[in-house]
């Protein structure tokens, strides 16, 4: 019976369900448009993981090259190996020095992929020389360096002749995040260069061309039993990217959790339709009931409307979804940095519908409820009039279980329960706040319009705000939510870039100096400590190595994915205590201690990663393990970007390994370039990281993530423009009849637009003020306990933000207002009458 | 409708105290109806974001009084409605919402008092209250007063009285007030 009414009510169209469905459709088109990017790009890297690799699997070395019994081993399991030092240098060129991250490569590279050149040539020719050997460089790096092909630079002390542009280096992904722009040379060319000495920073990567079939993970197990001992890290073909693929999950999954308070805007919107629809459908509700239908058949019989309409917005949203990535996939595909093979993939249109569907049932299930308060006496009275009664047990118990299935459904997908509880927990606080600011600002303007009485227009808009029927909580609700989450991203991101661009140079040295050999430390010092322009010059030793066990147990068994655990780390020791160090926990070895080896270790991490005095560690440097004891800890602040190592040793335990030195800077801005011209003359070996190109490129990187995530909150706002204009729409009646009484009573069109205008812009203003306030308290949370950095207002996005909320009700208002003007009066009281 | 600038007529000319309505703008109506008409409808048309006191202060405002909300109090207190100035509309019995509606049309003291059907909405006894209150409020500002009716009672307490039938004069009765 219930299907049967539903299907008879359905026959009457869609008309007033635009904005329902629109709202149900854009919150899981953004949700299926991210999922089915992340899906693509996910596949790319897959189909190319061992061309982004280099190879079916590789073995990557710190600091040296692979014993003759290790390669041996190699060579024995793969059809082909290739070998590939990897480290960072200076070129030279016209006496300039820039730095440069060098792809040393043998006959064999590449494995896998094609190196494209520019002009075209073969690789091994543009590497091959006559009177010097040829290099190919990224055609940033020549642009930089005022290059021109077939010009001559030095690398250390050997010139190269640049051959060619490199315009496609196919295992690019694997590089990661690197700080100069890549040259590739033959690796024989590399003898009489003085670049890879004893203590240079470097890493070697075995590239091995397997045999088809190979079980990738008996061999990698085989691997790490055959060469245990040797500090390898493994990596295949099945993801030849770990980097890549974990930030594209990260940031998708946090994108998705955007999408997700865009869906909740839309569930207000979504929400209002069907109070809207309903209200509508009162005296049918009414008649059904005189006719013998119970609260059950009428619930029925409107919420299988509903979830028709539901599953119609779903169905356009996810068509929007998958259809516009698809239609997109040359411009996506030339865009992305990455692989991507744009198709249909059902998982993430899955995952974005189960949103939709709960989302759907969630906001409407209220307004649904309340059909059961409709008697059939409506019918003979008005009980629309009658306040609205809180719905009974078993639909709020029915609402908190959609919720946790909402909330559960995103910690499933996202991965991380830590990150939708806060979002969740978010997005309901927020909700929240903005419904008390929607009635705080009704209350205000309640108090505000009996003080605005000698300005007719103002106190009609104010009376309008303060008053019944006021539109104050709806339109500070649906904008406010979008609004907040974009002032919240300008903030942090503000900050966050003042603390790195503006701050952080104060603070930080101007140049790291790496691979100074012992030798050439008296010099260096020389140099650089005798320059009234240098403030202060900090060194150390430095190695570097892999924990690979804590207390005798695979180190990510104990301290899991935590990043110290993760790659090689910097290695220094000490004899003395040095100055400024403050020990929190335990005691620092004596000066001239020669026991068994004892670290001390960063505290922080060390709490992070469950650590306490006593604790063992092996570390394996060079190839070799060593194991030492936790003797102390202490404090490191990393933030400076000045020298911090997680892993102080005593000397006698690594002195004796061959090993460089480190060296912080810090000096007057405009000596800067004499101090790197003396040291890379004196020194070509030496590699020098300029601090502020560093901060410049994390900068960039964030405010790729501050796009990404702003894209995410104009969807959010776009929702909650979408439900304001479905709000105006609904409201569209009683401001034709208001504007047909005030004509009656002798206002003139423009001053009736000017109340209403006025009346839109103020609950704009309204929203954009809550949600710069929340936007406020999110930056600064974020930025002091998350980042830990300085919080200031950013004044120029917190006013875009307040005037975008003016913006968007005036926009959203405006159409209505003025149609609203254009009737007769004598048309709209009569339809009243 | 017509003679209160809220309809057009769709052929001939319609004047109103001297003033013809056919081609004036709708602001010129508008500024028209606040000098010179005061309007009281079958469903009171009381503008429910106000109070019954700005309901009544608005038209005082238009005409630019300064003391538009103590005049307004004052036909508040005219009509019985002292204590309820600062109710909504919806707070109001229909009763109430005429009496505002009534004292909104005599606040400015129009020249023309219109009343469409002014008990149509309302039961018998209200009904015969709010036309006691119309006639004397007219005569208490001395407005001419414009009524539409059913009610052949009431007609027959108006000076003159024009009957329509099917959108046609029928029948006068009576001289001009």
């Amino acid at each position: 019976m219930a299907s049967r009414i539903a299907r008879r009510e359905l026959r009457g169209g869609l008309r007033g369900f635009a904005v329902f469905l629109a709202c149900l459709a854009l919150g899981v088109a953004a949700i299926a448009g991210i999922g089915s990017v992340r899906a693509a790009i996910e596949a790319g890297l897959t189909r190319e993981g061992s061309a982004l690799l280099g190879g079916d699997a590789e073995i990557e070395l710190t600091y040296r090259f692979a014993t003759p019994e290790e390669r041996a081993w190699m060579d024995s399991r793969a059809d082909a190996v290739s070998e590939i030092a990897d480290f960072r240098s200076m070129a030279a060129f016209d006496g300039a020095r820039t730095l440069t991250q060098i792809k040393a490569v043998d006959d064999a590279y590449p494995l896998k992929g094609a190196v494209e050149l520019d002009p075209p040539m073969p690789l091994d020719e543009a590497l091959r020389g006559s009177d010097r050997p040829g290099a190919v460089m990224d055609p940033l790096l020549i642009d930089r360096m005022g290059l021109s092909i077939g010009d001559s630079f030095t690398l250390g002390r050997q010139e190269f002749r640049l051959a060619a542009a490199l315009t496609r280096e196919p295992d690019n992904a694997t590089g990661g995040f690197g700080l100069g722009p890549r040259t590739i040379l033959h690796r024989d060319a590399l003898s009489g260069s003085g670049l890879l000495e004893p203590g240079t920073l470097y890493s070697t990567h075995y590239r091995l061309s397997l045999p088809p079939g190979t079980d990738l993970d008996a061999l990698e197990a085989e691997a790490r039993e055959e060469l245990a001992g040797s500090g390898l890290r493994w990596r295949d073909a099945r993801n030849g990217a770990p980097n890549v693929a974990q930030f594209v999950e990260r940031l998708s999954g946090f994108l998705i959790l955007v999408g997700l308070s865009g869906l909740a805007v839309g569930g207000v919107g979504v929400s209002a339709a069907v109070r809207a629809y309903l209200a509508g459908k009162t005296g049918t509700i009414a008649t059904l009931r005189t006719l013998g239908a119970t609260n059950a058949t009428i619930f029925l019989a409107y919420g299988l409307q509903i979830a028709a309409l539901s599953a119609l917005g779903i169905v356009i949203g996810l068509v929007l979804g998958s259809g516009v990535p698809l239609l997109l996939a040359p411009v996506l595909a030339a865009a992305l940095p990455v692989p991507a093979v744009f198709s249909l993939y059902p998982a993430p249109l899955f995952e974005a519908a189960l949103y939709g569907a709960l989302t759907a049932a969630l906001f409407t299930l209220w307004p649904l409820a309340r059909t059961e308060t409709i008697r059939a006496a409506t019918l003979f009275r008005d009980a629309l009039s009658s306040a609205p009664t809180w719905p009974r047990a078993r639909y709020v118990l029915a609402t908190a279980g959609l919720l946790a299935a909402l909330i559960a459904s995103a910690a499933v997908f996202s991965g991380s329960v830590r990150l939708t509880l806060w979002t969740a927990g978010g997005i309901i606080a927020a909700l929240m706040v903005l419904a008390l600011a929607g009635l705080a600002v009704r209350a205000l303007a309640r108090r505000g319009h009996r003080a605005a009485r000698a300005r007719p227009a103002t106190r009609w808009a104010l009376a309008a705000i303060g008053g019944p029927r006021s539109e104050a909580l709806p339109v500070v609700l649906s904008i406010g939510l979008g609004l907040s989450v974009l002032a919240a991203v300008g903030q942090i991101d503000g900050n966050l870039r003042g603390a790195i661009s503006r701050d952080l140079p104060q603070q930080a040295p101007s140049y790291f100096f790496v691979d100074i050999q012992k030798d050439q430390m008296p010099g260096f010092r020389d140099r650089v400590e005798n320059d009234p322009a240098v403030s202060r010059v900090q060194s150390a030793p430095m190695l570097r190595g892999v924990i690979t066990e804590i207390n005798g147990r695979p180190a990510s068994d104990v301290a899991g994915d935590h990043w110290v655990v993760r790659g090689d780390r910097g290695i220094t020791y000490a004899g003395a205590q040095p100055e400024g160090t403050h020990v929190t926990e335990g005691e620092w070895w004596p000066d001239d201690y020669s026991g068994p080896p004892l670290v001390s270790f960063a505290d922080e991490e060390a709490e992070e990663m469950g650590l306490k005095l006593g604790d063992t560690i092996t570390l394996n440097i060079l190839g070799r393990d060593v194991t030492a004891t936790i003797a102390s800890f202490r404090e490191v602040d990393f933030s400076t970007a000045g020298m911090g190592f997680v892993l102080t040793m005593d000397p006698a335990s690594i002195a004796a390994a061959p090993h460089g030195f480190i060296a912080t800077v810090y000096a007057e801005p405009e000596a800067e370039a004499a101090i790197l011209r003396d040291l890379a003359d004196a020194f070509p070996n030496i590699t020098a990281i300029r601090v502020r190109d560093a901060i410049d490129r994390v900068a960039e990187m964030l405010d790729g993530i501050a796009a990404a995530t702003s894209w995410g909150a104009a969807v959010t706002l776009l929702t909650g423009f979408l439900v304001l204009i479905g709000a105006a729409a609904a409201g569209s009646p009683a401001r034709a009849h208001e504007a047909a009484v005030l004509k009656t009573l002798g206002a003139t069109r423009a001053s009736i637009l000017r109340s209403f205008l006025l009346r839109a812009g103020l609950l704009g203003l309204a929203a954009g003020t809550v949600a710069l306030g929340a936007g406020i308290a999110g930056g600064w949370a974020i930025s002091h306990f998350l980042f830990e950095t300085r919080f200031s207002v950013i004044w120029p996005s917190g006013l875009a933000i307040v005037a975008g909320g003016v913006a968007a009700t005036l926009v959203a208002s405006a159409g209505f207002a003025a149609r609203s003007l254009a009737v007769r009066p004598a048309r709209v009281l009569r339809a009243r009458e | 409708m017509l003679m209160g600038g809220l309809e057009r007529a769709t052929s001939g000319r319609v004047t109103s105290l001297g003033h013809d309505l056919s081609d004036m703008s709708e602001d010129a109506l508008a500024r028209f109806r606040r000098n010179h008409m005061g309007i009281v409808f079958q469903s009171f048309h009381l503008i429910p974001t106000m109070t019954a006191l700005e309901n009544v202060a608005t038209p005082l405002e238009l005409a630019g009084h300064r003391d538009a909300f103590a005049r307004a109090r004052d036909e508040l207190a005219r009509v019985g409605l002292k204590d309820r100035a600062d109710h909504y509309p919806s707070q109001l019995s229909g009763g109430e919402q005429q009496r505002v509606a009534l004292a909104r049309a005599v606040a400015p003291k129009p020249d023309i008092l219109l009343a469409d059907e002014p008990t149509g909405n309302l039961d018998s006894t209200t009904g015969a209250q709010i036309i006691e209150l119309l006639f004397d409020l007219r005569a208490a500002h001395g407005a001419t007063l414009v009524l539409v009716t059913h009610d052949q009672a009431v007609a027959n307490r108006c000076d003159r009285v024009l009957r329509l039938r099917d959108g046609r004069l029928d029948t006068a009765r009576g001289a001009a007030a």
